[in-house]
């Protein structure tokens, strides 16, 4: 059965956390890239997205995660994944995205950079 | 030889929350079909960047989708119908994006595009290797 794609946010040494679960296709994307569009806009420069409980995600996503780490980056920032699923790893690692990401296995981990 | 029940049609409106019918469709034909749970998932992924090439952000039209199995391979086709708001043939290239290449050239054995009845078509075929326990 489909897991549903929820969304939700938590800080953690002052760094957003966008903890993300379900699935991240067309028809998702647009959710996650808005709320972390809208954190970038805030003025949060660097932005934790924990990808633990994703059980799908096509380039659809891929291509949100790559347009918001450009705008982290351009504001001295950076957008940390966090990810264990072999699944998930494969999906950045044929895309050449593992060279790009800074990735990380725990959420406290990336908070810590 | 090819039989009837080899041949799984699907016609869906083009709208983002509809293209995981295209997912489960070629994930429970896949698993009748005996794919490892690897294969299936690799197969969910590639028929979800089929769609994804023809349509990109468009929501309008159909798509239409045929899965063929043939003993140890599928074969899914995906055609676009952009109705009456058009857009044909020509939109064949713009949509297929470099990751959706990436992925497709990562996950299955062979892909192309062509035309077919003047509507563009995205093709893969993937041989099942590993047998599902």
């Amino acid at each position: 059965m489909e897991q549903n794609f929820e969304i939700s946010e938590e800080s953690r040494n002052d760094i957003p956390v966008v903890s993300v679960s379900g699935e991240i296709d067309v028809a998702t994307a647009p959710g996650l890239r808005e709320r972390l569009q809208a954190l970038v806009a805030s003025g949060k420069s660097t932005i934790v997205v924990d990808l633990l409980n994703v059980s799908f995600l096509d380039s659809t996503a891929l291509g949100v995660l790559v347009g918001v780490l450009k705008r982290c980056r351009e504001a001295g920032g950076d957008l940390r994944l966090v990810m264990t699923e072999p699944r998930i790893q494969k999906v950045f690692e044929i895309t050449g995205l593992t060279d790009v990401f800074t990735m990380f296995s725990t959420v406290d981990e990336a908070a810590q950079g | 030889m090819q039989q009837l029940s080899d041949v799984v049609e699907l016609s869906i409106p083009v709208r983002a929350d509809l293209v995981v019918l295209a997912r489960l469709t070629a994930a429970t034909i896949a698993s009748r079909a005996g794919f490892g749970v690897e294969e299936i998932e690799d197969l969910r992924l590639a028929v979800d960047e089929l769609c994804l090439s023809l349509v990109g952000g468009d929501s309008s039209g159909r798509l239409m989708l045929e899965y063929i199995r043939d003993n140890d391979v599928i074969e899914i086709s995906c055609t676009y119908d952009p109705g009456a708001e058009g857009g044909g043939a020509d939109r064949v290239s713009p949509k297929h994006d470099d990751l959706s290449v990436r992925i497709l050239e990562a996950l299955v054995d062979q892909h192309g595009r062509d035309v077919a009845s003047e509507r563009p078509r995205a093709w893969l075929r993937k041989r099942r290797v590993h047998t599902a326990v």
